[in-house]
């Protein structure tokens, strides 16, 4: 099989396929792979009813298994971008749109559609795909973030793109994974960061937390956003590069309010 | 000290070392390139052979690959449309180096304006920091930047040949020979690998049946309905061969090259030339859409869903190339997996020079060659019409067209070129192609360690 063009279909740029690691009952899976070609591109805008990212990692994937009962926990960016709002109804716009509209709309007043509408932000509530039962349940049981500031040595880790898109030079979308697993518990994370330049920040966060020997996994979701101003003026009061922060979701994410958090479990026998 | 002469070559050779040079070097290579732009007109000329290359974005490396793939300035004609800087770890070694290029070889190497030639974005998208780090202070960015305001906004190619004169290079690995044309064909498009092997190889059919109708049987004599006239008619190897007289069929229209796309405010690119492009890529107008928008399964224009920026469809395009003589546009500005990407029945080709985009996408890079009318002097024309099954070579192990895209829709033709006679009186030629398709450079030739994710105690 070949690809568009003839193009070759094998770069050796980077990624792996399947890695993992089984710790007791759990089986830790992940895979990396290059972006998707024009072929797979078309199918996924097809199934998915908008146009995907510019940066589209189809084929990766991070996965948790519970080997006894099935279940899975699995994240990719089909089922990702599959919880984007299609119809345009959470459009953003960015932030010149308006002046730029104005001197348009004198100019060309036939040029007034929008081409197939939708979320280009591709913000995404997505808390991971699961499958298989118990389910995930409600829960007060917080993440014990004491356990995992411990310097256990990490016995697998890795860092999985989803999905990426530059919002056309306004800003940045991406939607990542990252996992590691330690000799008793594992945790992984998924971020979806989005900055619209000057008008909004956001950043999504899905925790999950796994005891390998009692079998329980803590799921926790946190969602935060603020308007680009107000934290750019946060940063200038802190003394740090408000232009370095703003790209670094890890040392931003403290100038942003939650707006949404939830907290889920099950224990797995 | 001066920048000139030997001093010139000096700075040259540690670039191509990947090893930036001093500010105060850097300020009079700016100058100077900034008096050979200034005489630039908004839309340069060029004259084929001209090798076409897309978004680089500071990755040094991959476009010292790239030049090993395509040859060396000076022996290679080089056209760079834009996006030289952001994102990439090099940015300014890449941009000085092919602005050292520029004024040491100003008419072997023509560089156009891309939308990251800009001081807002390069504020945001690295190139600000890079510069900032490496010299400590923002004087050399702003030295760029002055240049960035000079660049011109496109490239018009005249002369280009209709077809390839066929590589004698080996038949890359997985290709299948019997997908080839006939060597005697007139060869319109050809990919080949970074070693120089044939991947794919696809000839012109001139007739303007339908594809499925001359499979097989169709009778060769009668299967181009343009009569075989003489091929061309100015003197061989000047550009006059044909821009004029539009009556031989040889003649392949010129080739705008241009960073983005279209503009809803240009419909001729004498209106291009008449633009005021000394300043920041302002945010709205012809200027802006020229570096922005994007051709997209739309009819007619459309605006982005962003909220600023044109959409443009495959209508617009054809339009726009039949009213200003072109057979083709060339831009860059979006990511391909495939390195390019042919669009509308190939009036407008997408070209992506950046492998491995931001170290992570492992995509492929091409560049597009487009041959010298004349270089193929002698060539006789046959008029065999669809052999082997026509469009049999286009795609390997598949059976997509060249001009395959997002939209697929049922009535989506996908012969080349010959499609648009039906609609269009006189449509041009596409110039035949040569498409390189290369891969990131190896790991160790960047003298970075290779990216494993490093284990971190992250929360």
């Amino acid at each position: 099989m070949s690809s568009l063009n003839g193009a070759p279909l094998d770069t050796h740029a980077l990624g792996h396929e399947d890695t993992s690691i089984t710790r007791d009952a759990f089986k830790i899976t992940t895979r990396k792979l290059p972006i998707l070609k024009a072929g797979p591109i078309e199918e996924m805008t097809k199934n998915l009813g908008i146009a995907p990212p510019e940066m589209i990692f189809g084929d990766n994937f991070a996965r948790i298994e519970h080997v006894p009962t099935g279940w899975r926990l699995e994240f990719n960016a089909f089922d990702a971008l599959d919880r984007v709002d299609k119809t345009g109804e959470s459009m953003l716009k960015v932030s010149y749109s308006k002046e730029w509209q104005q001197n348009r709309q004198k100019q060309f007043e036939d040029i007034k559609e929008v081409v197939k509408p939708f979320d280009w932000s591709y913000s995404t509530e997505y808390k991971g795909s699961e499958t298989g039962s118990p389910t995930l349940q409600p829960t007060d049981t917080p993440i014990p973030l004491a356990l995992l500031r411990r310097p256990d040595p990490i016995l697998f880790f890795d860092d999985v793109m989803l999905y990426e898109d530059e919002l056309a030079d306004n800003g940045i979308a991406m939607l990542s994974c990252k996992i590691r697993v330690m000799p008793a518990r594992l945790l992984l994370l998924t971020r979806f960061f989005m900055r619209l330049d000057d008008v909004l920040v956001r950043i999504r966060d899905t925790r999950v937390y796994v005891e390998f020997a009692t079998g329980e996994v803590i799921r926790e979701y946190t969602a935060r956003e603020e308007k680009y101003e107000v934290v750019r003026k946060a940063l200038a009061g802190s003394g740090e590069d408000a232009l370095v922060m703003l790209r670094d979701p890890n040392r931003l994410a403290e100038y942003i309010p939650i707006v949404e958090k939830s907290l889920e479990k099950v224990v797995l026998k | 000290m001066s920048i000139g002469g030997s001093d010139l070559d000096k700075a040259i050779t540690q670039l191509r070392a990947c090893r930036p040079i001093p500010e105060n070097q850097v300020r009079e290579l700016c100058y100077k390139a900034r008096e050979l732009l200034i005489e630039e007109g908004n839309v340069v000329g060029v004259d084929a052979p001209v090798t076409i290359c897309g978004d680089i974005h500071g990755q040094f490396h991959d476009l010292m690959e790239l030049f090993r793939v395509g040859g060396d300035v000076p022996d290679t004609n080089y056209l760079f449309m834009g996006d030289f800087v952001d994102r990439g770890f090099y940015s300014l070694e890449s941009f000085l180096l092919l602005l050292c290029l520029k004024v040491r070889y100003p008419d072997r190497i023509t560089l156009i304006r891309g939308n990251h030639e800009s001081r807002q974005i390069t504020t945001v998208y690295g190139f600000y920091d890079e510069c900032l780090r490496k010299y400590g202070s923002a004087n050399v960015w702003r030295y760029c930047c002055e240049v960035f305001d000079y660049l011109a906004l496109g490239a018009l190619v005249s002369g280009a040949a209709t077809s390839l004169s066929p590589t004698d290079g080996p038949i890359a690995d997985n290709t299948n020979i019997d997908s080839l044309p006939d060597p005697d064909s007139e060869i319109e498009i050809e990919t080949l690998n970074a070693n120089g092997e044939i991947m794919y190889r696809y000839a012109r059919n001139s007739d303007s049946q339908s594809n499925t109708a001359s499979q097989g049987t169709s009778n060769p004599a009668s299967s181009s309905p343009i009569a075989p006239t003489p091929s061309r008619t100015g003197p061989a190897g000047t550009g006059a061969t044909s821009s004029a007289n539009g009556s031989s069929r040889n003649d392949t229209g010129a080739v705008l090259c241009v960073h983005g796309g279209l503009s809803p405010l240009i419909d001729t690119i004498d209106k291009i030339r008449l633009l005021d492009r000394k300043q920041e890529v302002p945010h709205e107008g012809a200027m802006c859409d020229l570096l922005w928008s994007d051709p997209d399964e739309i009819d007619g224009w459309g605006l982005s869903p962003r909220g600023a920026g044109f959409l443009f469809g495959a209508d617009i395009v054809k339009c726009f190339n039949h009213k200003n003589d072109l057979s083709l546009i060339a831009r860059a500005h979006q990511l391909v997996m495939e390195g390019f990407k042919e669009m509308f029945e190939s009036t407008i080709v997408t070209v992506w020079s950046a492998p491995n985009y931001c170290y992570r996408c492992g995509n492929v890079a091409a560049i597009l060659e487009l041959g010298e009318d004349g270089s193929n002097a002698g060539f006789v024309r046959r008029s065999n019409g669809e052999r082997g099954g026509g469009g049999g070579g286009w795609v390997l192990g598949s059976n997509d067209g060249p001009n395959r895209n997002g939209g697929g829709g049922p009535n989506d033709n996908r012969r080349l070129s010959s499609v648009l006679g039906d609609s269009m009186q006189r449509t041009r030629d596409g110039p035949g192609r040569r498409y390189r398709v290369f891969e990131a450079a190896p790991q160790d030739s960047r003298g970075m360690p290779a990216k494993k994710p490093v284990a971190d105690y992250f929360l």
